[in-house]
């Protein structure tokens, strides 16, 4: 009932290559923008935005990055950690060298570094694939860690071996470090968030994209149909350590505030991971169901006992958190190994068909 | 059950968003714990150690000056993600100070209470240059600081002339992560003032259970001394490693986190020799103690594992000197501000007036667990003296009298430090009314 699309016609090709051409999933989205920009932007808490609204856009975004390679292309990576650091490191030094460049500029730039970096590890990629070329990206990933640690002009030589996000203005505006307001980090990487979906939406869904889903099907009638392979994953591996090299540095200049080397290892290549694999590869809607569910629903539950006022140590909340994130991850893949996204697939299909079975 | 279950659901979500309700009947002194992950084993104590003193203060005297705390644990698991969140939750609850427990997360949150102008409260750990309290008006490290123990370390092993350890070669094996990074440039510059040469051993966070390329290391370069400065699971990796190496104990030293009796029971006997630098001393039998065995222990109220002795441990009778500090702290700062419910404001000034000598330790009832120290407005870290002390097989024995450190160095180096920090960190407000 809510989701009819009986009487909507599409008149012209333009309309039908339309990004929604369901009426009501444009309406949707505009909701969740609203919710986004006006509603939890005036309603929020600092704790929320620090802990879960930033985090979780953050997440997504690297997920998004992951999910152009891995679930569009079809190349397995597990070094997508390593590639934020390349974004973070890279941006630090573009902004403790040129002080005076604009912070929007220097993550964009930031991205280049990271792809860079990728395209590099990526070139295995052309000759090996499935779990052998996970583990050429397992390379990449302890070897830029150690990278991290060890060579002194990335961290400015700083005695602690950490960087700090120093403060800095956009248009009069602090955005970045200690005095920062929690909404305008907020909006920038809201924005930032929303320019780069907006984006990828449109790759994923044009020539380039189903380039990379022919490599990702098969690659051997993908060239016999024309498509050249290197071309493919190289431009896969650019663009999606792109994005995660921008997550990188939105991830340590909009919400951390300061890192170590330590923070790149592997664990945040696989929380990035099980992020695009629980959201659903191959998708874009599921990175943020995704991240979601990995990054924001642990602090919610986290409260729970709180706000019912039941007496319980915080150390036991983090047991049972662990414990019942774990049980929904192995429910929600039981319940649909596709992913939330391809859930949310169906029962979106159920609504448009609704009230009729079929 | 549909109802119900959306019922829950809503709950969640309404308890996610909220802010948490403030309560302004109790001192919100909350810390930031961590009883589970890699570092549990020596978090554990220490927090039983800090809880169990205020709640024996609640028990015994309603609290501080009639004002109970409310010593709330928020569970990082030394995870500096978790510690931005905790920093967050407990600030959204009115929290007095913070204590992140970690040196990373005091590198991550220091900034930030700059801003938000609330106390951190680093006990014997975090950034040494904090003890400049024009630059970091905020944080506090007392009693004493890295490069304090480093220094002291040094000052021990040249038995007191640090100039007879020319031409002598020291390994600094260390937690590869910003805490044990934390003393290299002060050994550095000691190393270059007496003629020793340093030998930096990093010990990643993923080899700390297995150091064997690290100790092949220390055989082949054959140092006279190894300096520890490690962690959890660390030092019990290098405890066993070295007993395995049969390296000489003797030479084997550690800041005051390795004097932890759970990591030496492992290799007992082969381990006797060993030393560690430590502010505290456990003496059971101090008043403080007593009383917290008689209103928390006893009374079931604490969490302590009374069967491993880990009552009489130097690591639970640290945290409880922790709790100790902060306290006076609390009350230093509800007689300056005459009024019991101080402030944020309050809390720092109290840190900056810290006056435990000789008499106020004994009145409190901890004499002979610790050194006597002060603060002032120009030092937040108060430098007090520590002692070595050695493993005997079955425990801890006091080796040394209190040692000195080298002001000098460190404290040039600590100038050098904060206002390099403050350029970084720029517009960085410091408090130039200090006076020396």
């Amino acid at each position: 009932m809510l989701y009819r699309t009986a009487g909507q016609f599409k008149t012209s090709y333009a309309e039908d290559h339309a990004l929604f051409p369901v009426r009501q999933d444009a309406m949707l989205l505009g909701v969740i923008l609203l919710f986004a920009f006006v509603i939890l932007p005036l309603t929020a808490s600092a704790f929320t935005f620090q802990a879960l609204l930033i985090p979780v856009l953050i997440y997504a975004l690297a997920a998004l990055g992951l999910n152009i390679l891995t679930g569009y292309a079809g190349q397995l990576s597990l070094g997508t950690g390593a590639f934020m650091g390349v974004g973070a490191y890279a941006c630090y030094k573009l902004i403790t060298i040129f002080p005076e460049l604009n912070i929007f500029l220097a993550i964009a730039l930031s991205g280049f570094f990271s792809a860079g970096t990728g395209v590099l590890f990526g070139l295995p990629s052309l000759r090996i694939k499935g779990f052998y070329l996970a583990i050429a990206t397992l390379a990449a990933q302890f070897f830029l860690v150690w990278l991290f640690q060890k060579w002194g002009w990335l961290y400015n030589y700083s005695s602690s071996g950490a960087i700090q996000v120093p403060n800095i203005e956009m248009f009069g505006v602090t955005v970045t470090g200690p005095r920062a307001s929690d909404l305008v980090q907020y909006y920038f990487v809201l924005v930032v968030v929303c320019l780069v979906t907006w984006l990828a939406i449109n790759i994923t869904r044009g020539r380039i994209g189903r380039m990379w889903k022919a490599v990702r099907d098969m690659d051997i009638a993908a060239e016999l149909v024309g498509i050249n392979l290197m071309r493919a994953k190289l431009t896969a591996f650019f663009v999606s350590s792109y994005i995660v090299g921008v997550s990188g540095a939105l991830f340590v200049f909009m919400w951390r505030g300061a890192a170590e080397a330590n923070l790149f290892d592997i664990s945040l290549s696989f929380r990035v991971l099980f992020i695009a694999i629980i959201g659903g590869l191959g998708s874009i809607l599921g990175n943020y169901l995704g991240a979601f569910l990995i990054v924001a629903l642990p602090v919610v539950i986290g409260a729970v006992p709180a706000a019912f006022g039941i007496p319980i140590s915080s150390s036991t909340v983090e047991h049972l958190n662990v414990m019942t994130i774990g049980a929904l991850i192995i429910a929600f893949l039981i319940l649909e190994p596709h992913g939330l996204a391809r859930l949310w697939a169906i029962i979106r299909e159920k609504l448009v068909l609704w009230p009729f079975p079929h | 059950m549909k109802t119900m279950l959306k019922a829950a659901l809503l709950a969640t979500i309404a308890a996610g968003l909220a802010a948490p309700a403030v309560a302004q009947d109790a001192l919100q002194l909350p810390n930031m714990s961590y009883r589970t992950g890699p570092f549990a084993a020596t978090g554990t104590p220490h927090m039983n150690g800090q809880l169990d003193y205020m709640t024996m203060l609640n028990e015994r005297d309603g609290g501080i000056n009639g004002v109970p705390v409310a010593f709330e644990e928020c569970e990082t698991g030394y995870n500096t993600e978790k510690g931005v969140e905790c920093y967050e939750k407990t600030k959204s609850e009115g929290a007095l100070v913070t204590q992140p427990w970690s040196t990373g997360i005091t590198l991550q949150v220091l900034p930030q209470t700059n801003v938000d102008e609330i106390t951190v409260y680093a006990p014997g750990y975090g950034f040494s240059a904090m003890q400049d309290g024009k630059v970091f008006q905020w944080a506090f490290n007392p009693p004493t600081s890295y490069w304090d123990g480093a220094s002291m370390i040094v000052n021990a092993l040249g038995d007191g002339n640090p100039d007879n350890l020319n031409g002598q070669k020291i390994a600094f094996l260390h937690l590869d992560h910003p805490y044990g990074k934390e003393p290299i440039p002060l050994l550095e510059q000691l190393a270059e003032k007496h003629g020793f040469t340093l030998l930096p051993i990093p010990v990643g966070l993923t080899e700390m259970q297995n150091q064997s390329a690290q100790w092949l290391q220390i055989r082949r370069e054959r140092p006279d001394f190894v300096v520890m400065w490690g962690w959890g699971a660390m030092n019990a990796g290098a405890v066993t490693e070295a007993a395995k190496t049969r390296y000489p104990m003797d030479q084997f030293v550690s800041v005051w986190w390795g004097a932890h009796e759970p990591d030496l029971r492992l290799i007992g006997e082969e381990g006797q020799g060993f030393r560690a630098l430590s502010w505290n001393f456990p003496r059971s039998d101090s008043q403080v103690m007593q009383d917290v065995k008689e209103y928390v222990v006893d009374a079931g109220k604490s969490q302590i594992d009374q069967d491993s002795g880990e009552f009489d441990s130097m690591a639970y009778q640290r945290g409880v000197l922790m709790s100790v500090i902060l306290a006076e702290a609390v009350r230093v700062a509800q007689e300056h501000a005459d009024t019991p419910d101080i402030s944020r404001e309050d809390l720092r000034w109290g840190f900056e007036n810290l006056n435990l000598d000789e008499a106020r330790l004994e009145e409190i009832g901890v004499e002979g667990m610790m050194a006597p120290f002060s603060t002032s407005c120009a030092n937040h870290t108060g430098n007090a003296s520590a002692w070595m002390v050695e493993w005997d097989g079955e425990k801890f024995v006091k080796v040394s009298d209190l040692l000195p450190a080298d002001r000098e160095t460190i404290d040039a180096l600590v100038e050098e430090q904060a206002a390099a920090y403050a350029e970084a960190n720029a517009p960085w407000p410091t408090n130039e009314e200090c006076d020396q």
